[in-house]
């Protein structure tokens, strides 16, 4: 099969669209160039950049790129960014040409706190829908577990997302799969974005910028995941003086080193992070405990350097490691690699291009050293993916984003090699590997006045490639047939991803928006634990594996209250889900070649009504939000056929946010949520068998674990007036203030004296945690 | 910039704390549902078969049929017919299975029938038993281990059931070879709920099991409460019947538990 016919219909689209822009664009000039931080020479993204007596706009994108036409002559522009100084000046501009722009950062004088960094009222007239924002100094002061602020737990309070449970940094969104949420840090795909088991994120918030999350209306340029995007970026480094960086926290401490290495011209950006919980047990005087091993690290790294004012080449990387060990007799170690090789080119002054690199990996070990059971178990996945991505400014009403881009995945399932004299058998299985290319445009189109448009087209062609033998599975699991391939392109999984946003601003205050987008994804983690383990096995889709698909469609009210003071939004959604993946009882997932036999098929539905209302200034700030939801599957073999609520499907989901400016030393803040427990299988009956006491289960997820509840405060305090030059603060937490013993598990046994009578126990993992860590930079 | 970095020890007021406890969940009623188990053996000629019926999870006690017709027939055309013996169980006194045979089950209460199908399969000898001590985090365990030359080129399952003392035989383990066949294995038995003490006498039965039977005890074994969804282990009796219908080849063997150093299996 060819994979001609999609890239000639794309280029005929850019063709037409090209052409038409042109018409637009005669008798202007264009200003274009970078908006960045004048201290640190960081690149801003999304800063507003305004003409008014012109009455147009721009944002940057997310390289701190922008481009604008406007009519020749003299204009007052004005250059905004929350957390910053607004630029303001008056340019003659005759002829289209380059500028850039430096804002001067408020931070240190601003009191009050600052939650969105958006354009004041962009969440009002902007077309983006199910989107949202945030920067590093926004989740600063949001308090969360063992005092580590945290990217992914900050997400969990925005209404439609859904914690993975208890201080566990995994997310659902809008009723879909733990899986199905694509987490990019600098454009690589993080598989697996948790530490210790859950508890931190991988994202250490020294070396983030910013971070974008897309839980519906999802643009055209993102693909491979059916549920949501989250977007992060890491700092460039601070291409105008050295600065350092840190922090020392009970768990874990950090430091970051940043600076130029040509001035304005090049810089770096190093940042580490380590848990030490380990050294406790280096105190025990047991040899087995004082040689085991707990902890975790995190490396981040990024340079940039500018060629000139056109060329901008960014490298960047993340390594990060957990490892556990008991004694010498087990050990257990993973991680997830990328690194990110970008070339920024302004083509022209409306044209913007950026070329990418990625690899990625996420591997786990495992280490048995016992007598006569002396094997290790590894796995891999990995992709390397190639992205030309191209921004087209034509003029201030069209903006068209085109591109394409090529995925090798590929997975090495967990094999088995046992070590000589070991009474275990090496077992290998199939490498599985497969070639996403995709092709996409976008067009972000404002045709009248009160009306903005995202729309697009993405078109997705997985190859599912050889070697290996494919087996073919009757009703019952079982192989009844195998075919075995080479070098070759065993089937095509051809997919076109619809996307559109639109809103229709009412007034400068409120406004209507509405979405709709297709996503496939042909990547697949098979969990079946309730909570997601590095050892979930990873699969692509295949001849048995069908891709993952996506439809929601989105409507939404958005007003803005007392000047921008308040944002409000309601959004509701509804999500179609196709090809869903679960699996039959007892089912064999590790080192088994005849695993898809053991994987059951089925369809799923989400939808809900969100609620947010936002406070953005003043002393007080924070937000209120609130989730009804349903989410649930239909399988043939489970449950009798009968749809079923999905592990995640929570009812209500309430977080409350609240930071308040004490004075200029003291900032509080406090969280409270509240949701409805998640849907679980609990017996109905019960049996005996063999003198055993055995559970009899009726209905698949039929129950609910009790309500989840809890509050967390924390407290920052800087003293001002120190050394210019040295400043530290100190912050303080409190998790789970009023000790709410939260079920984590609810396990069912045999009354010890009487084993005809069956208890129930309610096990909590975490009561009240407090936590205190040093920060410090010069 | 400064060139020496200087840090702040933190006084620690960490702590990370579980707990459990009781609680009370009110769990739906259910239909009734027919439980048959029949586990055949080679041990001796008497052979027991169970019947009963799923109860409410509160109910105090069990609900066993006692109204059931039971009988067992062999591919050699013979017919063994188990009496009831009251509190659910059917015995026949004179019924020796045989590797040879294929046999049938065929219960019914009620006007309905309930049947399964199996074989026995060969016993798989042990080399050498023994018993060892363990220090995992402090605590000492103890476990009884089977030393064994697993069959090259079949998958072989393996079922334990233990008895402390002389209690009653309960599961402990199932085991199979998909990661060590045709090696010399150790299969290492511990207490599953209750630990093996010192001076305790405990009694291994070690089966050698059908895939059918297996598969219904290793999901039983797999379901714990971090299980994302448990349901009822797969059976191989027909029209709904929840249990199993097995023909084991069985070896008992008896150790005493002694205070033994680590790692002294012979």
């Amino acid at each position: 099969m060819n994979k001609l016919p999609i890239l000639r219909i794309l280029g005929t689209m850019i063709m037409v669209l090209f052409s038409v822009f042109h018409v637009y664009a005669q008798n202007k000039v264009t200003l274009s160039g970078y908006i960045k931080d004048g201290g640190s020479g960081e690149s801003l993204i999304a800063a507003l950049i305004k003409f008014p007596d012109l009455k147009l706009s721009s944002y940057s994108n997310n390289y701190g790129f922008y481009s604008v036409s406007i009519p020749a002559g003299k204009h007052a522009v004005e250059i905004s960014f929350v957390g910053y100084q607004t630029y303001q000046d008056t340019l003659q501009v005759d002829a289209s040409k380059q500028m850039n722009f430096e804002l001067i950062s408020t931070s240190n004088t601003i009191e009050e706190v600052v939650v969105s960094a958006k354009k004041e009222d962009g969440n009002v007239t902007s077309a983006q829908m199910g989107s949202l924002k945030f920067t590093m100094e926004e989740v600063k002061n949001v308090p969360v577990i063992f005092g580590e602020r945290d990217i992914l737990k900050t997400i969990q309070l925005l209404p439609g997302v859904a914690s993975g449970g208890e201080g566990s940094s995994s997310f659902y969104v809008r009723g879909g799969g733990g899986d199905q949420n694509l987490i990019l840090l600098d454009e690589a795909t993080v598989y697996n974005a948790s530490h210790l088991l859950g508890f931190f994120s991988t994202f250490n918030s020294d070396a983030v910028k910013d971070a974008n999350l897309y839980k519906g209306g999802i643009p055209a340029q993102y693909g491979g995941r059916i549920s949501s995007v989250m977007d992060i970026n890491m700092l460039d480094g601070n291409n105008k003086k050295f600065a350092v960086e840190g922090g020392l926290g009970l768990i874990a401490s950090r430091l970051k080193v940043e600076g130029p290495i040509v001035k304005d011209k090049s810089s770096f950006m190093l940042s580490g992070r380590r848990t030490y919980a380990d050294m406790f047990l280096k105190l025990s005087k047991d040899e087995t405990v004082n040689q085991s091993k707990l902890y975790f690290y995190d490396l981040n790294a990024k340079v940039n350097y500018k060629l000139n004012d056109r060329n901008t080449v960014y490298l960047s990387g993340y390594f990060g490691k957990d490892d556990l060990g008991y004694s010498d007799l087990f050990g257990f170690d993973w991680g997830n690699a990328t690194a990110t090789v970008r070339w920024n080119h302004v083509l022209n002054n409306q044209l913007f291009s950026n070329t990418t690199l990625i690899y990625s990996d996420f591997t786990y070990n495992v280490n048995v050293n016992n007598d006569d059971s002396d094997f290790t178990i590894a796995s891999k996945i990995r992709n390397w993916n190639l992205k030309q991505d191209f921004s087209y400014y034509s003029n201030n009403n069209n903006v068209l984003k085109f591109g394409v881009n090529l995925l090798q995945q590929r997975i090495r399932p967990a094999s088995l090699e046992a070590k000589a004299g070991s009474a275990v058998n090496s077992i290998a299985v199939d490498n599985r590997q497969g070639i996403e290319a995709a092709a996409y445009v976008s067009h972000e189109w404002k045709p009248i006045e009160n009306l903005s448009i995202i729309y697009g087209l993405r078109f997705n062609d997985f190859m599912v490639l050889g070697p290996g033998t494919f087996y073919d599975f009757d009703q019952d699991g079982e192989p009844i047939a195998e075919k075995t391939y080479g070098n070759e392109v065993i089937k095509h999984y051809l997919n076109v991803e619809p996307r559109a946003s639109m809103a229709y601003i009412l007034s400068p205050r409120n406004s209507i928006k509405a979405s709709y987008n297709r996503i496939a994804q042909n990547l697949h983690q098979l969990t079946n634990t309730t909570s997601s383990l590095p050892t979930d096995q990873y699969v692509v889709s295949s001849l048995n594996i069908k891709p993952q698909i996506a439809d929601q469609v989105a409507l939404g009210y958005f007003q803005n209250f007392s000047n921008n003071a308040y944002e409000f939004s309601v959004e509701s959604y509804y999500k179609k889900l196709d090809n869903q993946i679960d699996f039959r009882n007892g089912a064999d997932l590790q080192a088994n070649k005849y695993m898809e036999g053991d994987l059951l098929y089925g369809i799923g539905r989400a939808y809900g009504v969100e609620f947010l209302l936002r406070k953005n200034k003043g002393k007080l700030n924070g937000w209120v939000s609130y989730t009804l939801a349903k989410s649930e599957r239909q399988f043939d073999q489970i449950n009798d056929g009968n749809w079923y609520a999905a592990r995640q499907d929570r009812t209500h989901d309430i977080s409350i946010v609240g930071i308040y400016q004490l004075s200029p030393k003291w900032n509080l803040g406090a969280t409270f949520v509240y949701n409805t427990g998640n849907a679980i299988t609990f017996p109905s009956g019960k049996y005996q068998v063999n003198g055993t006491t055995m559970f009899y289960y009726t209905e698949r997820n039929g129950y609910r674990m009790p309500a989840y509840h809890r509050l967390d405060l924390s407290a920052n305090y800087e003293p001002k007036n120190q050394d210019k030059r040295f400043n530290s603060s100190w912050s303080f937490g409190l998790y789970n203030a009023y000790n709410r013993r939260n079920a984590y598990i609810i396990d069912f046994r045999e009354n010890e004296t009487n084993p005809n009578i069956t208890e129930a126990y309610k096990i909590a993992l975490f009561g009240i945690i407090p936590s205190v860590t040093w920060n410090f930079k010069f | 910039m400064r060139s020496i970095l200087t840090y702040i020890a933190v006084v620690s007021l960490f702590f990370f704390n579980s707990c459990e406890e009781k609680i009370d969940i009110d769990l739906n009623d259910s239909d009734p549902r027919i439980v048959i188990e029949a586990n055949l053996t080679n041990e001796d000629r008497n052979q027991e078969i169970l019947v009963s019926r799923t109860v409410n999870f509160d109910s105090p006690e069990f609900d066993q049929v006692d109204n059931a017709s039971v009988v067992v027939k062999g591919s050699n055309g013979r017919n063994y017919t188990f009496t009831p013996a009251g509190n659910g169980l059917y015995t026949n006194n004179n019924f020796f299975v045989n590797t040879q045979i294929t046999y049938t089950l065929e219960v019914s209460v009620d006007n309905k029938t309930y049947s399964s199908k199996g074989t026995m399969v060969d016993y798989v000898e042990i080399d050498s038993m023994g018993v060892t001590k363990e220090n995992i985090f402090n605590e000492d365990y103890y476990f009884v281990n089977l030393k064994f030359e697993d069959p090259k080129g079949v998958p072989n399952y393996y079922l334990y059931t233990v008895s402390i003392n002389d209690g009653p035989f309960k599961f402990n383990a199932v085991q199979n070879d998909k990661f060590n066949d045709a090696q010399v294995v150790t299969h290492q038995i511990g207490g599953r709920n209750d630990e093996f003490k010192v001076g305790d006498k405990v009694k291994v039965r070690r089966q050698i099991v059908s895939k059918e039977l297996y598969t219904y005890w290793n999901e039983y074994q797999l379901t714990n409460p971090g299980s994302a969804a448990p349901g009822n282990p797969t059976g191989n009796i027909s029209n709904g019947a929840l249990g199993y219908f097995g023909i084991s080849n069985v070896r008992d063997y008896t150790v005493t538990i002694a205070d033994a150093d680590d790692d002294d299996l012979e």
